[in-house]
């Protein structure tokens, strides 16, 4: 290997193929599809960017792996969230209400204070941060930050074009009838996928409308 | 025998200004009298000496800096210095304006003689930033007498007390200025002198005044002290040298007298949970700060990351003259007991990072959420105070969406219905008020919790995310 080379693998500009290492901790999502597309599931530590409108069950697609980083003790933290979060639906997919903090900050910036502090102390397992606009700058401290506490920030914003983040993980959400399009845009340690569906029939029964269901409403419009 | 030490600072207010530039700069305590009464090194070193004039000790020095005599924080400086001496010895009584007296006779057997119980006592004076002068004495009037001569004389001989008590000029004494020159008029110099008189003779000469001190010098009489209680508070003051607008600048103060709080605490195993902080000002009344802790903490670098947090916040009209810290209520440390086998991420827990969002956020930022058994969804969510456990008892309902609207939106667009209805009726099954939910989804895929009122309206309440 030539010297250059060397020097920039020894930098972490380049890399392999066969040394090919998990670049993070998968934790099970609770979803088949999901876990075999992202080798495993969500990363537990780190930033997971979600591209996605509100309300076509972004957060049904989290609850399994939020209550699995919840289980150990430590807190589930939600910043800035759109609404009063109800505590029927938390209660109900088995997160632990009193391990649970919500943080209404007035600006963005206090917003992201409070994520990096969260992330930083090590007693937190998750942070769920809604809308706030991250530079690039602001994305790396937060991604060290969750590294120093071995905690995982989730970015719930609106689809956007710009600039890539430094990011574990990066998908974005479309509403499908029986569940959620996903598509995976960006993943550390491997490739980007085409959207494929994940299904909620089986664990939202209630939230999905079912193949029958469709051709029933269709035959009704026409 | 008895045995006392007496302990006078002659200096308590000069040195109690902490900061590094103060003791570069001649400080002085002027009296209502315009009397110089307490001054510290530097001013001695340029010449200026104890009961001058202003005017003169002005003249000498171009730069002197000047400080009102203020008896309350005399006092207050005292008290403090007391209760830091408290951790090695038993028995302290105040002696205001600048005393402490100390009974040590029964704190000897435990420190193994004067030496060691000197050493000891010493190595807390030596943290203190005041000048001190010390003598013992076999009562406390005579240690006093012996400390006034600034002899710094540390024995338990009788004999070796005796004579020097015997030279003592009277101005040391607590007699005043009248009686004293009584004596001196018939010819009475020293202290010797005048305890070689007969007290009879005495008796019939002078008033019951000298008599009684006589006797408690001596021993004969006795001699009450208010030895002070160990207090479960804590209460600093200190006055800035000059004036400060910036709240960055005003945590090096502000350090010092934490610093002071986690002496105090550590030594008696002890954390709090508040701490009042108050910045004076010349021309407004004080500004008040409540800085708390949910775990209880006793170290000064968190304390000062918790105060500055709130300090950033402030916007200050007026620059602070002076600093207070108040802490009314101890309660003892607990240990956080970590997990052997899994390793610890971070070195905050889970309160102290409730307590630090909230000293920046506001104390109404931060909150938890608790299930209540009730069937009304606005009721059944309530957000308390972060981390408190809630009913374990309540079940929650199947179905319900992961955000409540606060104020339930007019239904403005087309929704296909995939379930419903479920019926619910508020308190006392007010029919009118009664509502039926249902699940609905709209034309961008996003799932609404909707209700129709009675009067076959339609309103959306929730969104489930």
């Amino acid at each position: 290997m030539s010297a250059l080379l060397e020097q920039l693998a020894r930098r972490q500009l380049v890399w392999q193929g066969n040394n090919q290492h998990a670049a993070y901790q998968p934790v099970a999502s609770g979803y088949a599809e999901l876990d075999q597309q992202l080798a495993g599931g969500f990363p537990a530590t780190g930033l997971i960017d979600i591209q996605t409108d509100t309300g076509i069950g972004e957060l049904r697609l989290l609850l399994p792996y939020l209550q699995q980083q919840q289980s150990a003790g430590r807190l589930l933290v939600l910043i800035s969230p759109l609404a009063e979060p109800c505590a029927d639906m938390l209660c109900a997919a088995g997160i632990v209400l009193s391990q649970v903090v919500i943080i209404a900050p007035k600006t963005s910036k206090d917003a992201l204070w409070a994520a990096e502090q969260c992330l930083q102390s090590g007693s937190c397992a998750s942070v769920l941060l809604w809308q706030a606009p991250l530079k690039l700058a602001q994305a790396r401290r937060l991604q060290l930050a969750a590294e120093q506490g071995a905690a995982s920030l989730i970015l719930l914003r609106r689809p956007q074009e710009g600039l890539s983040l430094p990011v574990n993980l990066s998908i974005k959400l479309q509403a499908h009838r029986q569940g959620v399009l996903l598509s995976v845009q960006k993943r550390k340690g491997g490739w980007p996928a085409a959207p494929f569906l994940v299904d909620m029939q089986n664990r939202w029964p209630g939230l999905c409308f079912s193949a029958d269901q469709h051709w029933q409403a269709r035959r009704k419009a026409s | 025998m008895a045995l006392y030490l007496y302990l006078q600072f002659p200096a308590l207010q000069p040195d109690s200004l902490g900061c590094a530039a103060a003791q570069q700069l001649p400080v002085a305590v002027v009296n209502e009298q315009h009397y110089i009464v307490q001054l510290n090194t530097v001013a001695e070193q340029r010449g200026i000496a104890l009961n001058m004039a202003l005017g003169t000790a002005a003249a000498l020095c171009h730069n002197l800096q000047l400080l009102p005599y203020q008896a309350q924080l005399q006092l207050s400086i005292l008290q403090s210095v007391a209760q830091q001496l408290y951790q090695v010895t038993a028995d302290i009584a105040l002696d205001p304006p600048d005393g402490l007296y100390i009974r040590l006779c029964n704190m000897l057997q435990l420190y193994q003689g004067l030496a060691g119980y000197w050493q000891a006592l010493s190595q807390v004076l030596t943290l203190l930033p005041y000048r001190y002068y010390y003598a013992s004495g076999t009562t406390p009037f005579a240690a006093k007498c012996l400390a006034r001569r600034q002899l710094n004389l540390l024995t338990g001989e009788p004999d070796a007390l005796t004579k020097e008590l015997n030279h003592s000029p009277l101005s040391f004494t607590e007699l005043d200025a009248d009686t004293r020159q009584q004596l001196q008029r018939l010819g009475i110099d020293t202290l010797g002198q005048l305890l070689g008189l007969s007290q009879g003779e005495l008796a019939r000469r002078f008033d019951s005044t000298l008599l009684s001190y006589l006797g408690r010098l001596r021993g004969s009489f006795y001699h009450a002290l208010h030895y002070i209680q160990p207090e479960h508070s804590f209460s600093r003051y200190v006055e800035l040298l000059y004036d400060i607008i910036d709240t960055a600048v005003l945590s090096t103060p502000l350090h010092v007298l934490l610093l002071q709080l986690e002496q105090q605490l550590q030594q008696i195993n002890a954390a709090c949970h508040q701490l009042q902080l108050s910045l004076l000002f010349r021309g407004m009344p004080a500004q008040q700060l409540s800085i708390g802790s949910a775990q209880g903490e006793y170290r000064a670098a968190n304390w000062l990351k918790l105060c500055q947090l709130q300090l950033d916040k402030l916007k200050l009209t007026e620059p602070v003259s002076g600093l207070q810290v108040e802490v009314t209520a101890f309660v003892p440390q607990q240990n956080q007991s970590d997990d052997l086998f899994q390793p610890v991420q971070g070195t905050v827990s889970a309160l102290q990072l409730v307590s630090l969002l909230q000293a920046r956020l506001g104390y109404h930022a931060v909150s938890g959420l608790t299930l209540q058994n009730q069937h009304l969804p606005e009721h059944a969510s309530q957000r308390p105070l972060p981390l408190l456990a809630g009913k374990t008892a309540v079940t929650a309902l199947a179905l319900r969406p992961a955000f409540l609207l606060v104020t339930p939106q007019r239904l403005t667009e087309a929704v296909e219905i995939s379930q419903g209805p479920e019926r619910l009726c508020p308190d006392g099954w007010a029919l009118e008020a009664q509502r039926d939910y249902f699940i609905g989804r709209n034309n961008k895929g996003q799932w609404l919790w909707l209700y129709r009122t009675a009067q076959q309206q339609w309103f959306v309440q929730g969104i489930f995310s």
